[in-house]
């Protein structure tokens, strides 16, 4: 099994780094097919459409050009090998069968291709975007669904907005991608059926053209590099803009408590100068670049009407064939810039798409049994920790041969400072890290050989960052277990004493609880955790109690629930409440990973050791608090002190990699804002 | 969500509030009818082209005429640079002038925030006036930078087109302009019809971000609970409605690209069969034909984007009418007028009668308070979630607009002294422990930049939070993260009275400081307090006993009286609310009765807090 000493330390930093390769990566568009193909079909109409709507794009001036100059106002000898694609032939065919004139025929030629093409882009257009739509949502659906299987070592150690812009941002830039690709599909096939007709009517003149393309590309890609340093620049002074606004705002009270208002309109307007400045940068090449490819169509333009002026004289080529030159230079030069623009999309895209497959591909996992071992009906509840070692790194042990015994239906508290392992306990018995065998037992089954889902039935957990999901707050309490009757649910709150405040909300059990439950209070939901872990009724329960100040009234209804909670189960609580201390029948001091003192409240007060000063501090006997908080400093005082110092706050490893909690609200059922 | 209500519904009757912009254009004014001179200018030298090309294209196909096309050629190069040339300019000019005017808007509003009490901030919440600071100004810079000057060239544009093409031939251009006004109007219809859709769009990714943030954020509750495939399945939910949002708003572009062009295809298509006809009779020559249809097309463009234009323009009235909402506002705390304030007050607070209504509320918060605090003095206020404890601090630094003749400091009535002057003199110290995204020297000396460094670590040290401070490895200068998140509750807390107290008001006011703090961390604090400010007055809001039990003197509010005042011995032995609080919290398990009846009134009170 994968102990934790032959575990090669992962190198999370590979995930974390900015991905912004500038080359082509091919192999990567493979895999984008992939998501692509259950869409083959929708996607293959959409490109077809494109096509043929681009060709009547190309064939529109053709009919002014050739058919409507060339052959019903001014029929002329020069032009009859000119291309024209049979539409001159149509036109004939059409006057002949309707009995029209020719110029009606070719009328109703111009309309219906006038019409047809917007028809045509039009369907494009909803086929393509509902084909790459649909691949990108399976896309992130696969990629969410990798995230969710990654194991906490993955979350302890990435940072959290790094993953979340890989579902969010990343994805949204292949759309950009795909959209744009079929965008620009539809630019080249008149680029090349122009191309065509050009080279076929005078090769010299199309030499005309083309020199503007190398041109317009160039331009346009320089243009756009020059610009996307710029952007980057006015992104940050945005932000920048817009969080020191933001900030202001929140701390509006502590601003104008400190009379800094003027001192803040400065720095503000330092960031808004600044943002100017870079404003400014942008536009002197914008207004550049703005009329840059117009004005090369136009030069175009003129060396047609020089040159093909001459041609025209030496009848080499058709009066109409030169309008139509003129016509077809916008459908030469726009694609060649779309490339330009596209190309930083491609670049963007391909680094969205390496991030997106590094997530799916990063293979990380825990460890389940090949054979789990079958568990009774229902457990007695008796854990043991067997000589536990344990440490993320190999040479940083955070747990030292950690040995103790929780009988069934035993309270079991564990105290000690932060960084003690506190939490590390809880992670292990949970195994959301993978370590050696034989060393956590339940009911003596090594929980190795137990299936971590069966596990996380038979152990309920209440985290310190406990998670409140969108969705009704009966949603939170079942977790959309059927087993847990509506019945059960709300005695389960009413156990918990939840059940009076959700009565109190507009649709009692049914209230749609908003992002992290952030319309209820920090007591609400804490009992509100309570009630979900009451209601799944694990065998063995274990609690990491929340730091977050709540005042006196409130912890009272939270220690009278958490009583109710623990009653004849099996409970291990990381505790730092003089209550919960008191309602459990042993106390471990756990100090550095190491077990120092074990026993009962008596036994640990008698030997006066780390948990009686603790334990005197927090009773705060004014005799000794006077003495502490005189000048005459005990040296033993120091030493607790020291120890008892909330630092980094009591989340130990968690806080230290991921988004850290939102800040706690020292305000119980309500919050004293309405004050 | 408001705001997106208000600005769908904006209307033509709403462009009257764009006028109110005028003052800030008036010192560009000479520069911005260059700008618009020189942009018309273009527009001019475009309409020439086609003459160029008439020119070179009749004398080719007319045989009679001596061919021409080599100054016609060198005719549109020239004007391709000069025109080049002059849009450069004119156009830089029109953008710097609309950043000019987002920077002056930004800065005016941003000033102005700065001096708004509680009544402005509860009708704007901050996301509604970032919203203003951010979506309202970016639309009145695209107006500014695009929208007025795109009109007039709209305007100058299709009036050329329209002249050109009458011109060349009026028979013809009569007929050809008949589709032209439907055009515009319905463009201008989709245009506004277009703004919910992308509304939703945002929306649905809003809600694809939070719901993967919410997600990663909890994954260790889910992972705990085994809860990753209803995750997965409550995403695809998520993600569908994203999709379809996205599909949506896509697919009425696509509406618009296909309508738009089928509508104005009726021109090109009168032009096509009657333009054909009439040069097929001779009546107009093919170069006739030609440059007309050119104007034509030069007149389309314009008509089918003015919809897309007029409906920026409403956009950006109802825009500017939110910004001048914000900037209307006048501050409801008034600053007081006495010039100067005698020196080496003492820091006596006398409160007499003091009732507060806050604005729009049903029943006063405070009623007919009487508290006196005597220079030097420690005073201990205690009460239940909502009495209104909070609200006579604010009254005190007139956070609120205090009434008059109801608080004094030395016998001054707080109204009469300037805010800058009461605000040195009395420092609160609010519950909520907001610390900026900065260091924690720039956070603890926030009122005064470059505070004495031993006076600074003197406050941190009397605050108990000095030892944390040491233990970083920045120390002082330890970046603490957007509202100091990277710290616990109790350091942030803790931070939060260090700025307080390295202040040396000779009047402090705590409101709710030791909530996140330990009880042994508490006492070193009020014993750091006491060395501090021997001297200085202190008054404390406290949900424990043991911190109130030091003070000089102890008010009870409930409901927004005082109930119960005196010392902690004299509160005891009244046997009330405080007394009983004493019970609970010194956990003498003994005391059940007192622990039963406060668990009774507290659900009673979570009653009235939750509705």
């Amino acid at each position: 099994m994968s102990g934790q000493a032959n575990q090669s330390p992962r190198d999370y930093s590979a995930f974390d780094v900015e991905l912004t390769h500038q080359a082509l990566n091919i192999r990567l568009f493979g895999r984008l097919l992939k998501w692509m193909r259950p869409y083959r079909i929708t996607l293959g109409v959409s490109i077809a459409l494109v096509l043929l709507g681009a060709t009547t794009s190309v064939l529109l001036p053709v009919v002014t050009g050739r058919v409507l100059i060339d052959t019903v106002l001014l029929p002329s000898a020069a032009s009859d090998d000119l291309p024209d694609y049979g539409l001159v032939d149509l036109t004939h065919w059409l006057a002949d069968a309707w009995s029209v004139d020719l110029l009606v025929a070719a009328g109703v030629i111009y309309i219906v291709m006038h019409i047809g093409h917007a028809f045509l882009m039009f369907l494009h257009q909803l086929t393509l975007v509902s084909s790459a739509l649909k691949a990108l949502r399976d896309l992130r659906m696969d990629l969410f669904a990798s995230l969710q299987n990654k194991p906490i070592a993955f979350y302890d150690h990435v940072a959290v907005g790094r993953v979340m812009t890989r579902v969010s941002n990343d994805v949204e830039n292949l759309f950009a991608l795909l959209t744009g690709f079929g965008m620009l599909m539809g630019e080249f096939v008149p680029f090349f059926l122009a191309l065509f007709l050009m080279l076929h009517i005078s090769i010299e003149l199309t030499m005309v053209v083309a020199m503007t393309l190398p041109v317009a590309a160039v331009g346009t890609y320089a243009f756009r590099m020059v610009m996307s340093r710029i952007f980057r620049l006015i992104r940050d002074s945005v932000s920048s803009l817009n969080q020191y606004m933001q900030e202001d705002l929140s701390g509006i009270d502590v601003v104008q408590l400190s009379g800094r208002e003027a001192l803040n309109i400065d720095q503000y307007g330092e960031r808004n100068k600044e943002n100017r400045h870079q404003e400014f940068r942008a536009i002197n090449y914008e207004v550049l670049y703005e009329n840059f490819n117009n004005s090369l169509a136009s030069m175009a333009t003129a060396g047609i009407v020089w040159y093909g002026g001459g041609s025209v004289v030496q009848e080499s080529i058709s009066l109409g064939a030169l309008v139509l030159f003129t016509h077809l230079i916008n459908l030469m030069v726009q694609p060649v810039v779309m490339l330009g623009q596209q190309f930083n999309v491609l670049f963007r895209s391909m680094a969205s798409g390496e991030r997106i497959f590094q997530a799916i591909d990063w293979e990380e996992s825990i460890h389940e049994p090949k054979e789990p071992a079958q568990l009774p009906e229902r457990l007695a509840g008796e854990v043991e920790f067997r000589h536990v070692d344990f440490g993320y790194y190999a040479d940083d042990l955070i747990l030292k041969d950690v040995s103790f015994r929780i009988e069934p239906g035993e309270k079991l508290a564990i105290v000690g400072p932060t960084g003690s392992g506190k939490s590390t306990i809880i992670r292990l018995l949970m195994r959301f890290y993978d370590f050696r065998d034989d060393m956590i037992f339940l009911d003596g089954v090594d929980v190795n050989q137990i299936n971590s889902h069966e596990l996380h039935r038979r152990v309920g957990v209440v985290l310190q960052d406990f998670h409140i999901f969108s969705g009704t707050v009966r949603d939170n309490i079942t977790l959309g277990n059927p087993d847990i009757t509506d019945e059960r649910a709300e005695w389960a709150a009413r156990v918990v004493n939840a059940h009076r405040f959700i009565q109190q909300l507009p649709a009692g059990y049914d209230a749609e609880l908003g992002e992290r439950g952030k319309s209820l209070s920090q007591g609400q939901r804490q009992l509100l955790a309570f009630a979900r872990v009451l209601a799944a009724d694990p065998e063995i329960l274990v609690l990491d109690e929340a730091t977050a100040s709540i005042d006196t009234a409130t912890e009272l209804v939270i220690q009278d629930a958490l009583h109710k909670l623990t009653e004849g189960r099996t409970s291990i609580m990381i505790a730092h409440r003089l209550q919960t201390i008191r309602e459990c029948n042993r106390i471990l001091v756990l100090h550095h990973g190491v077990v120092h003192e074990h026993g009962t409240h008596e036994e640990l007060l008698a030997k006066k050791g780390i948990y009686y000063t603790l334990h005197e501090l927090q009773f705060q006997d004014a005799e000794i608090a006077k003495e502490l908080s005189g000048e005459t400093t005990l040296s033993d005082v120091d030493r607790v002190v020291a120890i008892t110092e909330p630092d980094w706050d009591e989340t130990d490893e968690e806080s230290l990699h991921a988004d850290p909690a939102e800040p706690e609200q020292p305000s119980p059922l309500g919050g004293e804002k309405i004050d | 969500m408001d705001h997106y209500q208000r600005r769908e519904r904006s209307s033509f009757k709403q462009l009257g509030h764009l006028a109110r912009l005028g003052t800030y254009f008036n010192h560009y004014a000479w520069v911005l009818v260059a700008a618009i001179f020189g942009l018309l200018l273009t527009r001019i030298l475009d309409a020439i082209v086609p003459l160029m090309m008439k020119t070179a294209i009749d004398s080719l196909a007319d045989d009679a005429i001596e061919p021409n096309y080599t100054w016609p050629a060198i005719g549109i190069l020239v004007i391709v640079v000069f025109r080049f040339i002059i849009f450069v300019f004119s156009r830089r000019i029109m953008r710097r002038v609309s950043i000019g005017v987002a920077y002056d808007l930004r800065k005016r509003m941003f000033s102005h925030i700065q001096y708004q009490g509680p009544t402005f901030f509860n009708r704007f919440s901050t996301g509604d006036l970032m919203s203003r600071a951010i979506n309202d100004i970016n639309m009145v810079r695209m107006v500014v930078s695009f929208g007025w000057v795109d009109m007039i060239l709209f305007v100058f544009t299709i009036s050329a087109g329209l002249y050109f093409m009458f011109d060349l031939s009026s028979e013809l251009a009569r007929w050809v302009i008949i589709p032209l006004p439907v055009v515009a109007v319905v463009g201008f219809i989709m245009a506004r019809m277009m703004f919910p859709y992308y509304r939703d769009q945002q929306e649905a990714m809003a809600e694809v971000t939070n719901f993967t943030q919410e997600n990663l954020n909890g994954i260790r509750t889910i992972k705990a609970m085994s809860q990753e495939e209803k995750e997965v399945d409550r995403f695809h939910a998520v993600s569908t409605n994203y999709v379809k949002k996205v599909y949506r708003a896509s697919r009425f572009n696509a509406w618009i690209a296909l309508i738009m062009p089928v509508l104005s295809s009726a021109a090109p298509a009168v032009l096509f069969l009657y333009g054909g006809a009439l040069a097929l009779r001779g009546e107009i020559t093919i170069g006739t034909y030609t440059a007309f249809a050119a104007y034509m097309w030069m007149v389309i463009w314009p008509i089918r984007h003015i919809g897309m234009t007029l409906s920026m323009f409403t956009g950006a009235a109802a825009g500017t009418q939110r910004i001048f909402e914000v900037l209307d506002s006048e501050p409801e705390v008034k600053d007081g007028d006495k010039a100067a304030l005698p020196e080496n007050l003492r820091g006596d607070l006398t409160i007499k009668g003091l009732s507060f209504w806050h604005p729009g509320a049903a029943r006063p918060t405070i009623e007919n308070v009487d508290i006196e605090v005597k220079a030097g003095q420690t005073v201990a206020i205690l009460g239940r979630v909502g009495s209104g404890k909070s609200t006579i601090l604010r009254t005190v630094v007139r956070l609120v607009n205090t009434p008059r003749d109801t608080v004094y400091i030395d016998g001054h009535d707080v109204c009469d002294i300037p805010l800058t002057d009461l605000r040195k003199l009395a420092t609160l110290v609010p519950q909520d422990p907001f610390l900026f995204s900065t260091t924690l020297r720039e956070n603890l000396t926030y009122d005064l930049p470059g505070r004495d460094e031993a006076q600074l670590w003197d406050a941190a040290e009397a605050a108990g939070v000095a030892g944390s401070i040491r233990e970083f490895p920045d120390g002082m200068e330890t970046m603490v993260g957007e509202r100091g998140q990277t710290l616990s509750g109790g350091q942030k807390q803790r931070s939060t009275l260090a700025r307080g107290m390295v202040r040396q008001s000779p009047l402090l006011l705590l409101d709710d400081c030791f909530s996140a703090v330990d009880t042994e961390t508490e006492e070193r604090i009020l014993s750091g307090l006491a060395r501090l400010r021997s001297d200085k007055t202190t008054v404390l809001i406290s949900h424990r006993v043991s911190t109130a039990r030091h003070a000089d003197k102890i008010y009870i509010v409930d409901n927004g009286h005082i109930s119960e005042s005196g010392t902690h011995d004299e509160l005891m032995e009244l046997g009330g609310y405080y007394s009983d609080l004493a019970a609970i919290q010194s956990d003498q398990d003994t005391d059940h009765e007192r622990k039963t009846r406060l668990l009774h009134d507290l659900e009673d009170e979570g009653r009235e807090v939750v509705s």
